[in-house]
């Protein structure tokens, strides 16, 4: 049965996101977890752009990717521009797929 | 499915998990895995969060995807406070993404391979973008090449629905050996 799938996927995606949010704890942090914690969110986004680069189809990438991906860093990074880097990664990977 | 799975990465896999007739059990596990890693997500969001009441946080969990992790993080980041820029965001998103696939549904054949265009591209140098501003001391530059390289790593060797969990959990530890 597919719905039942579905429903229960739909209960693990929402368990997932919610519980973090839902349970409190009192007190303060320890130093280490906050390092941890300050350090979660650039990890998880990087993570999250190494498949994209490197196996942008599960298989590993023809170089198109990981050479767009540098002109993106190189573009932010100079321009601080989040826009600028979106518009030189796209053009950049369509026309370095041609290749 | 869009309205009650929000989920992109897990609607792919329970797409090709349907395809070969799988048992409803290895779906929901498969979905779980993949998703996981917004428990970090919103553990990572916990202190700005805070201020709502549990029903508002409840709600907000709904709508947590990665790319409304990553622009609340990038707004957050800049000094921002407002919480209504996490939830325009991510609602519109939600709102988008069922527009869209309703779309698909109705065009589907006519669009083509959006590959060709390099609009898929766009998403990941969205992130870059957010990881290369989010940058402050060189630890965060060295975690954040570690995640990448283990989350591709991950993927290349086949385990594409642990490797963001798997990195992003275990990149973050740099930081607490790490002297600064």
């Amino acid at each position: 049965m597919i719905w039942i799938a579905i429903v229960g996927s739909a209960v693990a995606t929402y368990l997932a996101r919610s519980l973090p949010f839902a349970i409190t704890f009192r007190g303060r942090l320890p130093g280490s977890a906050s390092r941890y914690l300050d350090a979660l969110p650039v990890a998880i986004i990087a993570a999250l752009v190494g498949p994209a680069v490197v196996a942008p189809t599960g298989a590993l990438t023809h170089g198109a990717e990981p050479l767009a991906a540098a002109l993106v860093i190189a573009t932010v990074a100079w321009r601080r521009s989040l826009l600028a880097g979106v518009i030189v990664g796209v053009a950049a990977v369509a026309l370095l797929r041609l290749v | 499915m869009s309205l009650l799975v929000f989920a992109g990465a897990s609607q792919f896999a329970m797409v090709r998990l349907f395809s070969e007739s799988a048992p409803s059990a290895i779906v929901i596990a498969s979905v779980l895995f993949i998703n996981l890693r917004h428990a970090l997500m919103a553990a990572s969001l916990r202190s700005q969060l805070q201020g709502l009441p549990l029903a508002g946080r409840l709600f907000a969990a709904f709508f947590l995807t990665d790319e409304a992790f990553a622009m609340a993080t990038g707004h957050f980041r800049r000094g921002g406070r407002s919480l209504a820029y996490y939830f325009v965001f991510a609602i519109s998103l939600f709102v988008l993404w069922n527009v869209a696939t309703l779309a698909g549904i109705v065009l589907g054949d006519a669009i083509g391979d959006p590959r060709r265009y390099g609009i898929d591209f766009a998403i990941t140098a969205t992130f870059i973008g957010i990881v290369v501003l989010a940058i402050r001391h060189r630890s965060d530059a060295v975690i954040a090449i570690v995640a990448a390289l283990v989350a591709g790593g991950l993927a290349l060797a086949g385990a594409s629905t642990i490797a963001v969990i798997t990195a992003g959990a275990l990149a973050p530890l740099i930081a607490v050996f790490a002297r600064r």
